[in-house]
């Protein structure tokens, strides 16, 4: 298991279209991907998931990747939270 | 008479068609074989998704990129692995029908969407509802209502316009949309105004009320609707719809043309935004820069402050989108009127009067100002960025910033960081103190910009929110009007630019004094741009003097605005 800290930095937070290209990139992978925030757990390959959470721009998150190909996983979310999701 | 929701300008005059969505009736029926079951859900939701992309792709090309993403959004959550897998698993512990699963497991998220306290989420109960009536629709082979061959004249009347049911719209035959649910920003709104359909939102209980083929007269603009109207109610609408076309098409010649008085005096007309993608509008209204970029969007509704390089990012968005016009960008202007958790600002007792804007900002240097005029600076090598100080009362303040404002810019020369080293910063004169000794800052200030409203509240110590004063607010008054001539000569003393970013910069009483004050820089909402370009053009400054003197020779704000009344009736 691989986990890594990220702050949410794209202004919208993650609302619908920055979650769905979270997503869209998450099931590319065989490992588990969930997010950690305020002690809630999501799963990263569900934007329904990910929506309830309500996280916003300034939030920390946790990415908890788990499986064969973990590491790529995780460097790919975090590479995406970093470009700001599409929208910086 | 009816009222609702403005939600796009325009008359709109032609005959109801009522447009209701099916209702269905979903019943917990149990099924024997729930294989079966699953692989008929999975058959429906993969033509729901077929059906959703075609949807996309039409309003894609219909209107355009950003309004089908409202769509996307729906394949998204119809791709959810966790939406199918909790209907899959209802159909089989349960042995329920699909119709059903889909029903309570979709109603369960838009309810848990719609308790949500942000804007943005809730509408992400629409979106639910919408996918799940599309499934449950293909499952059960009802058709969606048909609007895409409504007759010329047609007035949509609807409970609400779903993106599915917009799709279809064909503008050179639909006069009208009225809906009983939505707000401004609504999907049916947005639309309504992408393809300049005349439209009013959030009319309450209107279906009860009209039938097909009523005659309709609506207003969008005022948000007004007619069933049935005398024949004197028609004629007035329709004359009304024929000037506001015709004067639209008038100001459409204005686009692209430059703004200069008939005695050749060159002003710049500039508009005011609140976010970056308000620069689609300045465009589009061909403003020649803008005067004031307000950013407190940034550091609104979060929970954290912005970094640097996400102020940076939507500083420099705009600049680039202006590619080289001027963009003034006030810096931080909140105080304990706001509630932004993180800042710890405590209420103030008096806020306007209060701990706020450059007062608030210089006492929170490292982890407010500084990376905000950082961000600014580095902008800057993207664009014409100026830098606007707000609600500036005494000339250390300024001191403070630009020095500040210098710090940065030899941080930046060190690290080797590109900016414009010839970074205009000026001050919005908003003050009564700051256009009293106006002529002080015009020594050290690039530039002034009024901010009006605050000028006219602040010169008649009146908010303008109470119903017992506001009756004293009024730019008009002799007081606030001689408070702006006064800052006016004290910049083109100086020599130094100097604007408007209130509203009274598109009024068009205001505008005849402004040019005679000598004003350079006009700054308005983007869509009273034209109008003022075309006022501006047919006026010559050295002729207004007159009309100018005789304004301020009055001592009542009412003599000064029945003057001003008359002479606009005169022009017209």
């Amino acid at each position: 298991m691989v986990s890594k800290k990220i702050v949410i930095k794209n202004p919208s937070g993650l609302h619908l279209r920055p979650t769905g290209m979270l997503c869209n990139e998450a099931i590319k992978y065989q490992s588990s991907i969930n997010i950690r925030f305020k002690d809630a757990m999501s799963n990263a390959k569900s934007v329904l998931s990910v929506l309830g959470a309500c996280i916003k721009s300034g939030d920390e998150i946790e990415f908890i990747c788990e499986g064969s190909d973990e590491q790529q996983a995780l460097e790919a979310m975090i590479g995406l939270v970093e470009a700001g999701l599409g929208e910086l | 008479m009816f009222k609702g929701t403005s939600a796009s300008s325009g008359i709109g005059i032609g005959k109801a068609v009522t447009v209701e969505e099916v209702k269905l009736v979903i019943n917990r029926n149990t099924v024997a074989d729930v294989d079966a079951e699953v692989e008929r859900f999975k058959g429906a939701l993969e033509q729901s998704m077929k059906d959703t992309e075609v949807l996309a792709a039409d309003l894609a090309t219909k209107v355009g990129e950003k309004e089908a993403e409202i769509l996307q959004g729906h394949l998204m959550l119809l791709m959810d692995p966790m939406l199918t897998g909790e209907i899959e698993s209802a159909v089989k512990s349960e042995s329920i029908c699909s119709e059903y699963a889909i029903e309570t497991v979709c109603n369960m998220y838009a309810d848990t969407f719609a308790s949500m306290d942000d804007e943005l989420m809730q509408q992400r109960a629409t979106d639910m509802r919408d996918i799940k009536t599309r499934m449950q629709k293909v499952l059960m082979g009802v058709e969606s209502a048909d609007i895409a061959s409504l007759p010329v004249g047609s007035i949509i009347v609807a409970n609400d316009l779903t993106p599915s049911m917009t799709a279809g719209i064909n503008p050179a035959h639909v006069t009208g949309i009225i809906t009983e649910l939505g707000g401004k920003t609504s999907h049916s709104a947005i639309l309504a105004r992408a393809l300049e359909i005349p439209a009013v939102v959030a009319v309450n209980d209107f279906l009860s009320q009209v039938k097909d083929g009523d005659f309709i007269v609506m207003d969008g603009t005022e948000g007004v609707i007619y069933i049935n109207p005398d024949p004197e109610v028609i004629q007035e609408y329709e004359t009304r719809g024929k000037a506001l076309l015709k004067e639209k098409k008038e100001l459409e010649q204005y686009i692209g043309k430059p703004t200069i008085t008939r005695d050749g005096l060159h002003i710049e007309l500039a508009a005011n935004i609140g976010r970056p993608e308000d620069v689609e509008k300045v465009l589009e209204y061909d403003a020649e820069g803008i005067g004031l970029f307000r950013t407190e969007f940034l550091f609104m509704d979060r929970n954290a402050m912005p970094t640097e390089g996400e102020q940076f990012e939507a500083y420099k968005k705009v600049a680039v989108a202006l590619a080289g016009k001027p963009v003034i960008i006030r810096t931080l202007d909140i105080g304990g009127d706001k509630e932004i958790p993180y800042m710890n600002l405590k209420k103030d007792e008096n806020p306007f009067l209060g701990y706020r804007a450059i007062r608030f900002c210089l006492n929170r240097q490292e982890d407010v100002y500084k990376p905000q005029l950082r961000a600014l600076l580095r902008a800057s090598a993207f664009g014409n960025i100026k830098i606007m100080i707000p609600l500036v009362t005494c000339i250390e303040e300024f001191r403070e910033a630009k020095a500040l404002i210098e710090s940065l810019k030899q941080e930046l020369d060190e690290k080797g960081i590109a900016y414009n080293k010839d970074i205009q910063v000026g001050i919005m004169v908003e003050t009564a103190a700051a256009s009293l000794i106006a002529d002080i800052f015009a020594r050290e200030a690039d530039f002034f910009s009024i901010g009006t409203n605050d000028l006219t509240q602040y010169t008649m110590s009146v908010d303008r929110g109470n119903d017992k004063v506001s009756y004293l607010y009024s730019t008009f008054n002799p007081a606030v009007l001689r408070s702006i001539k006064r800052i006016i000569t004290s910049a083109r003393e100086a020599g130094i630019m100097v604007g408007m970013c209130g509203e009274a910069a598109s009024d068009p009483m205001m505008i005849p004094l402004l040019l005679a004050f000598g004003l350079n820089e006009f700054s308005m909402s983007a869509s009273a741009v034209l109008k003022s370009r075309k006022m501006i053009t047919n006026y010559s400054a050295e002729e207004l003097q007159a009309v100018a003197d005789q304004a301020m020779s009055f001592d009542t704000t009412k003599e000064v605005e029945d003057y001003m009344r008359a002479f606009i009736a005169g022009q017209a």
